[in-house]
């Protein structure tokens, strides 16, 4: 187990698993730095943590229990939540200095709370990705056209364009969301517990789709994941957060042990780290507190 | 439009997709929606002309609205927009033209501002009971028109000016008592309702220093809303304010349905939010303040119209605010046959009542069909 909270990149990364990580040449890293990360309620920092990285153009994953600091530690890296100390880092600029807008050209966020207009159309809603693209008197231009076409084939929802959000099933949903985040053609893209509360197909859509468009545009993936084991499955690299400080970091390989299982977690569970779809878990029981 | 095909399989709401082209956001129901309200509004208004106290037949009163002496005339027009001397004309056309025909227009302005101040509001707080007035802006008026009616009485013939300044005024204490930090669509409907409370308290107090009837019953007038009286004047007093308002809620619609995603999502979208949201607040103060100043504070108009229209169009707010354009007018163009002509249809009586009372008549049970038929209403 290495130093809470502080890391060095291994040289295992280059092994991480089913290859094909070639970060395309324009792939770029988010970075944190000495952070600490509270809300105004709160007086201690709710995540402390004094490096963070997001390799450029690959797939990592935040787990962690709840409460860990997983959610507020991306928020923080959307710059959504200001931290009290610390920065943040976008392809080595500092993202408080960015207008909100450039922000949003280049990094998107896909938060766990979303709202829509019930009549609201899959379609409109991923023209909606393209508002930071726009001026204010701008109208939709081909380039919109051709981000909202990509991202619908992405996303796997051409059948769906034209219906309405309030028709759709809780997966479709976020499957239509996750076209509105694409549509925003970001560098870096942060999605919050995607998965929760849909069914095992749809979680394994949104999977392929984060995974596709990695593999495809090289766009950095910050994901928050809530099973660990989907997380093993599909990043390149994990990020396991306990009471708001990193754990462990690296590929899931060597983050998914016994150990941190039981010690993270607080459940005891097998680890079969020689399954050929990344280590597998067989959880037991859970641990008392 | 060249190549990919868009949205083809879609037949109402597909055209979003070309937002920015005006005649591609063309849909059917949204034109229905117009035609309709249009036809009420001329409805509204030939009755309107057609009846009063100086008596001619109805077609004598259609004749003299389509009289093309006044119609095409531009000297008329630079009188009635431009406050510059009347033409020569006959008397009918000048009852017509000069009486009778502005208090529609004036009410046509009227439901405009309204509706849109309306649909505006309910967006910025996400709140589907609200109004153009759920941030104080009726009480800060009110109080206003209390005060200079009852204790600086040499300020009437400001009135309207005061009330709007009032208005506005209360949205900014309204604004100024949420702001934490920023502020959130429940903190800034709550500082309305503070200040609406002990605005409307104080309101209430003055009452009791009103020493004759004819103050308590214009302080009425005022505070329930009125057409009576209005002529060309409160028309070209309104209009400039009117065109603005109007024009940049309609640049504003897409910011509009960015907000309705939701405050983080609209953020990650790289929204300024609080400056969009004080900004589009300000656009539909101002287009409430508009109103206040030449009808004073008319209820329920900007409660029920969004609804009314959202129920037919959707919640795309191009669409909807295009739609309340028309179905405001429509709404207070009728109330104020109800409220000039009602009691003497009824009774006989030649006593007219404050617009407002009867768009609270008129609307409240409509509002209350619409919730029991719709199960759907009030989602924004």
């Amino acid at each position: 187990m290495r130093e809470n909270g502080q890391f060095e990149r291994g040289e295992a990364e280059s092994e991480s698993g089913e290859a094909s990580t070639e970060p395309s040449i324009d792939a770029v890293e988010l970075q944190g730095e000495e952070l600490e990360i509270g809300y105004p309620t709160t007086t201690e920092p709710v995540v402390e943590c004094e490096r963070v990285l997001l390799p450029a153009g690959e797939v990592t994953a935040l787990v962690g229990p709840n409460g860990s600091g997983k959610s507020t530690l991306l928020k923080a890296m959307a710059n959504q939540l200001a931290p009290e100390s610390g920065a943040i880092r976008l392809d080595g600029q500092q993202v408080q200095s960015l207008d909100s807008k450039e922000l949003a050209r280049r990094l998107g966020l896909l938060s766990q709370e979303h709202d829509s207009p019930a009549s609201l159309t899959v379609e409109e809603l991923a023209y909606h990705g393209r508002y930071p693209h726009r001026g204010f008197f701008e109208s939709v231009g081909d380039d919109d056209r051709r981000a909202v076409e990509r991202a619908i084939e992405l996303a796997g929802v051409e059948h769906l364009r034209g219906k309405s959000m309030a028709n759709l099933s809780g997966g479709q949903k976020q499957l239509a969301w996750i076209a509105m985040v694409l549509a925003q053609e970001t560098d870096v893209l942060l999605l919050d517990e995607p998965t929760t509360y849909l069914d095992l197909h749809h979680q394994l859509r949104v999977m392929e789709v984060v995974r596709k468009l990695n593999r495809e545009d090289g766009v950095t993936v910050g994901i928050v994941l809530h099973d660990i084991g989907q997380a093993a499955r599909f990043a390149d690299n994990l990020i396991a957060m306990k009471d708001g400080a990193p754990y462990d970091w690296g590929p899931p390989r060597e983050v998914v042990t016994e150990e941190l299982l039981s010690d993270v977690f607080r459940v005891d569970a097998s680890v079969d780290a020689e399954s050929p779809t990344g280590p597998h878990i067989a959880p037991h029981r859970a641990l008392d507190e | 439009m060249s190549t990919e095909p868009v949205s083809e399989s879609e037949s109402g709401s597909g055209p979003t997709a070309t937002t920015g082209r005006f005649l591609d956001g063309v849909d059917g129901a949204l034109v229905s929606l117009c035609l309709a309200s249009v036809a009420v509004v001329v409805a509204g208004g030939l009755v309107q002309v057609s009846f009063g106290s100086y008596s001619m037949t109805v077609w004598q009163a259609w004749a003299a609205v389509f009289d093309p002496q006044v119609l095409f005339n531009l000297r008329a027009w630079e009188a009635f927009l431009f406050g510059a001397e009347l033409p020569e004309m006959n008397q009918r056309s000048l009852i017509v033209w000069n009486i009778r025909l502005p208090r529609v227009f004036v009410a046509v302005v009227v439901g405009m501002n309204l509706a849109v101040s309306g649909a505006i509001f309910q967006a910025v707080t996400r709140n589907e009971l609200a109004s153009p007035f759920i941030l104080g802006v009726s009480s800060g008026a009110g109080l206003l028109i209390l005060l200079t009616l009852v204790v600086f009485s040499g300020l009437s013939a400001l009135l309207p000016l005061v009330a709007a300044l009032g208005g506005a005024a209360a949205f900014l204490v309204v604004y100024a008592i949420a702001w934490k930090n920023g502020t959130s669509p429940v903190r800034l409907v709550l500082a309305g309702v503070i200040v609406g409370t002990v605005f409307q308290s104080l309101q209430t107090g003055l009452f009791f220093f009103a020493d004759d009837i004819g103050v308590v019953q214009s302080a009425i007038a005022w505070t329930t809303g009125s057409l009576t009286g209005t002529d060309w004047e409160q028309v070209r007093m309104a209009l400039p304010w009117t065109v603005v308002a109007i024009g940049l809620s309609l640049l504003g619609a897409r910011q509009l349905n960015v907000l309705l995603l939701g405050e983080q999502t609209a953020r990650s979208l790289g929204m300024s939010v609080e400056k969009v949201r004080f900004a589009l607040s300000g656009v539909a103060v101002l287009a409430a303040a508009a109103s206040i100043a030449v009808a004073g504070i008319v209820g329920f108009v900007g409660l029920i119209v969004p609804h009314m229209v959202r129920n037919v169009v959707g919640s795309e707010y191009r669409k909807l605010i295009v739609g309340c354009l028309f179905a405001g007018p429509a709404l207070m163009v009728a109330a104020d046959v109800g409220a000039r002509l009602g009691l003497e249809l009824l009774f006989g009586a030649s006593t007219q009542v404050p617009v407002g009372i009867v768009t609270g008549l008129v609307g409240g049970p409509y509002f209350l069909y619409l919730m029991r038929k719709q199960e759907a209403l009030g989602e924004i």
